[in-house]
């Protein structure tokens, strides 16, 4: 190379270096192009043309940012991004739900986004900018925005206690608990039930054509044209006994199996000879019986398919199993002796020990055995006649390796431990946790739960859950009832946010705990908050009523409210454990500060009295909602009786405020004076009853649907 | 000629990355409809049983209050069966009877929920729920009724932005 040449480049050398540094630029420019075309950026600006479009520029605008906007709660772990392109989340005037998202203001909950962040329940990723990322799920976020159906799932994960802002979650844990979903596997906030009954006698019970059908098809009412007529879901209500995938020698093996257990022998009880003479030769025993049985009120615990304008519907509770085809189900000597002290049978069920004239016992049993029937019931059914040893002994191992122990006790037999996979953490779940097997469906978690709950086998040919029918809102709360089940939380601030359910216990003491166990009363009631719901809550019934009405209504229950339908049954009590359970509950269930004996209706003046009826009937209408002889609404209870029924006390707390007495009551709150208050308890005093009760008592059970339907 | 691969290489890769975006789509999963689909967030139709209307989280509340304090008369059935409305005079409007209820204000609803019938001059039939309801629930019952409204309600008022997003 010549001298004058060194230190100079070639023209190719100098092309290639100012290509190079072009490209360079341009390299580093993309980076600033790329922010600049950030998709949140696109959001921004729309968003400030969508507010120049409305009247109300100026108010969208004034806290108008043009960066990244985040809500930082180092507390609780949240980073949320999302008000970034959801500008108008808290502009009251874009609440209308025609107007685009992602401006759309949020509806008003009762958490505030800015003290909550937004994907504590919505899920998705908080930080992130991009529309995708932020809801979707990508390589590095596996949790997903959780679709707005299930969103009371989020509610779930803190509420451990039931709120009234979430029915379906609600009814979702209702039905994990209903269900017995915790027989098989771990659920944390889930009541858990009573198991399924014990099967140590059930040999005795029913025979083994019968268990071989209601293990190849638990429950359907059918007609006689195979049609299925009921459903659980007609009832409003689900079964409890799944269906099982079962193979015909292990149906055979368990039919025969459960067949022969006959741990401990009946209480056989033997009717008086001479009521059954009586009454065997009767034309008209069913009819009567039929009467009786109604007259009982078996259907306020128990389901039973009627027609009715040809259409065949289950009516009743859902306390006890349904009833329509018993009859042909149970033999008759177990029958009389389960009616006549249920107790003997399962040590712990539900069924009060009604006071049974053999009369009664032998027409209601006639009644059931002979009416409550289904002649096709075992048609189909093979004639199995005696197991054989083989079979028992495959039959006790599928019991366990089926699953039945962890429903249904059985002597001898303990349930296998952690059958199904614990649930506790399962809405936490990322789908790469998850097995989809070959079934078809979207791979995230709520697909896969209701996969798995709708037809256990699709997603994993393997399972051994076995098959519920549900109904798609059933299915739907079930799902968020478990995706509410997020597991531990992570921090210990974030665990200082969950509202733990509510420890419910109710002890009876003395002699009532005798007739309380007896009559199973919290079966249907409730008290301090343990018991059923099907009838009014009586924690605070000594407040509410008289010692004398108690008494007298134990003895024969009347029905308070025109338009129920399930009521109290009649369970022959005797005088004295009425008084027991009069004397007990006037003085041991108060509402604190609502002592029946601190207002005295002696105070009374006729001219309040007066002054009460035109409030009544004038001023607030109460018969709007009150029944007074005969005229007025079906919304609350009738008061044909009140002055024998109420203590003074009790309807002064009342009118001051009926929410403290009862939550949920739909008498509003309203502001009486201190003297209308006094008038109107006045009133309501002097209003009582010439009882009759026997004439009311067959007019009811005459129509027993047809109560309220006409003035 | 190496680095000039490369760089074409990083530049190709930098475009590719600011065109395509990211993610791909997944539909929600169809759950198969019957009678009791979307039992909380939708309403049939009080008189055309085929008719679902969607209601966003405060009408579902609002349902929610709807059936627990207000069915009993402003409804021809109640969860119980028969209903109050049929025992009182004057009757009650249902709740979805749009020929009545669109041309009342969202305030006078409001107000005849919180004070009762006596105090806006009708019927005292109608107790004052302002003790017993927040005003956020009484809102949520009346966008209960708005949506369930036959004939559909109209938002008073200037018609909003015609713009929408993309």
């Amino acid at each position: 190379m010549p001298a004058e040449d060194m230190g100079k480049l070639s023209y190719r050398m100098r092309f290639t270096f100012a290509v190079t540094t072009v490209l360079c630029v341009a390299v580093l420019a993309i980076s600033p192009v790329k922010d600049f075309r950030a998709e949140w950026k696109k959001y921004k600006r729309s968003f400030v043309k969508f507010a120049q479009g409305r009247p109300d520029t100026k108010k969208l605008l004034a806290d108008y940012n043009p960066n990244i906007d985040q809500i930082w709660l180092p507390g609780i772990n949240v980073v949320d991004r999302c008000t970034t392109c959801h500008q108008g989340m808290t502009q009251a005037s874009l609440a209308d739900t025609s107007l685009p998202q992602p401006f759309r203001a949020h509806p008003p909950i009762p958490h505030n986004a800015r003290d909550w962040g937004c994907t504590m329940c919505h899920r998705g990723q908080g930080p992130a900018t991009e529309v995708a990322e932020a809801h979707e799920t990508t390589l590095a976020w596996e949790q997903p925005i959780l679709p707005a159906r299930y969103l009371q799932a989020s509610c779930g994960s803190c509420h451990h206690k039931d709120i009234k802002e979430t029915p379906q979650l609600a009814r979702g844990r209702e039905l994990l608990s209903r269900l017995n979903c915790q027989g098989c596997h771990k659920l944390s906030h889930v009541d858990r039930p009573a198991l399924g009954p014990d099967l140590s006698s059930v040999g005795y019970k029913v025979s083994r054509e019968w268990i071989y059908k209601w293990l190849k098809e638990p429950r359907n009412v059918v007609d006689k044209d195979g049609n299925v007529t009921v459903t659980g879901y007609e009832s409003g209500d689900e079964f409890r006994m799944p269906q099982f995938r079962l193979k015909e020698e292990e149906i055979r093996a368990l039919s025969g199996f459960l067949s022969v257990q006959k741990a401990k022998p009946i209480e056989t009880y033997k009717i008086n000879p001479a009521v059954v003479a009586a009454w065997s030769k009767k034309p008209d025993l069913l009819p009567q019986a039929e009467v009786r049985f109604r007259q009982m009120m078996c259907t306020t615990c128990h389901p039973l398919a009627v027609t009715r304008a040809g259409e065949t519907k289950l009516i009743g509770g859902n306390i006890g199993p349904e009833l329509t085809k018993v009859g042909s189900k149970v033999n008759e000597e177990w029958l009389v002796a389960w009616l006549k002290n249920p107790q003997g049978y399962l040590a712990h069920n539900n069924m009060p020990k009604y006071g049974w004239s053999d009369e009664d016992l032998y027409k209601v049993s006639q009644y059931v055995m002979n009416k409550l029937t289904d002649s096709d019931l075992l048609t189909g059914v093979p004639q199995l006649g005696a197991p054989s040893e083989d079979e028992i002994k495959l039959g006790k191992r599928l019991f366990t390796e089926k699953g039945c122990a962890s429903c249904h006790g059985l002597q001898g037999i303990s349930p296998q431990k952690e059958f199904g996979p614990d649930l506790t953490a399962l809405g936490a779940k990322n789908a790469s946790e998850l097995e989809f097997g070959k079934a078809k469906i979207p791979h995230n978690l709520p697909a896969y739960i209701q996969a798995k709950l709708q037809d256990p086998v699709a997603v994993n040919p393997a399972a051994r859950m076995p098959q519920y029918a549900w109904n798609s809102a059933d299915l739907e709360a079930v799902t968020t009832a478990l995706l509410s089940e997020t597991g531990p939380k992570a921090t210990s601030a974030l665990q200082h946010l969950l509202i733990p359910k509510d420890d419910a216990s109710f002890q009876a003491v003395g002699d009532f705990a005798e007739v309380y166990e007896r009559y199973k009363c919290y079966a249907c009631h409730r008290f301090n908050g343990y018991g059923g719901t099907l009838a009014p809550d009586l924690s605070y019934e000594g407040s509410r009523a008289q010692k004398k009405w108690i008494a007298d209504f134990l003895k024969n229950p009347q029905t308070i409210r025109p338009t129920l339908i399930l009521r109290m049954p009649q369970f022959n009590m005797t005088d004295k454990e009425a008084a027991i359970a009069a004397e007990y509950l006037s003085m041991a269930v108060q509402k604190p500060g609502v002592n029946p004996e601190s207002v005295s209706a002696a105070q009374f003046t006729p001219a309040m009295v007066a002054m009460g009826k035109q409030l009544y009937e004038v001023k607030y209408q109460c018969q709007s909602c009150h029944t007074i002889g005969g005229s007025g609404g079906y919304v609350g209870p009738n008061l044909n009786n009140a002055g024998n029924w109420l203590t003074p006390a009790w309807i002064e707390a009342w009118l001051r405020n009926p929410l403290a007495l009862q939550p949920d009551t739909i008498e509003p709150k309203r502001n009486f004076t201190d003297d209308e208050i006094s008038a109107l308890t006045a009133y309501i005093m002097t209003l009582r009853a010439g009882t009759n009760p026997q004439a009311s008592k067959s007019a009811a059970n005459a129509q027993p649907l047809a109560q309220g339907a006409g003035r | 000629m190496k680095s000039k691969l490369l760089l074409a290489v990083t530049l190709l890769a930098s475009v590719i990355c600011t065109v395509v975006p990211g993610g791909c789509k997944k539909s929600a999963p169809a759950v198969k409809p019957d009678e009791t689909f979307g039992a909380y967030d939708t309403e049939l139709d009080w008189n055309d049983s085929a008719k679902l209307t969607k209601l966003g989280y405060q009408e579902s509340q609002g349902k929610r209050i709807f059936y627990q304090y207000c069915v009993w008369c402003h409804a021809d059935a109640s969860p119980a069966g028969p209903s109050n409305r049929s025992n009182l005079t004057p009757v009650p409007p249902l709740l979805n009877d749009g020929e009545k209820l669109n041309g009342e204000s969202d305030e006078f609803i409001q107000n005849i929920i919180t004070l009762g019938g006596s105090a806006l001059g009708k019927s005292a039939m109608m107790p004052p729920y302002g003790n017993t309801l927040t005003a956020t629930e009484i809102k949520e019952v009346i966008a209960f009724t708005r949506a369930i409204a036959q004939p559909p309600y109209q938002k008073p008022g200037r018609p909003g932005s015609q713009y929408t997003a993309e």
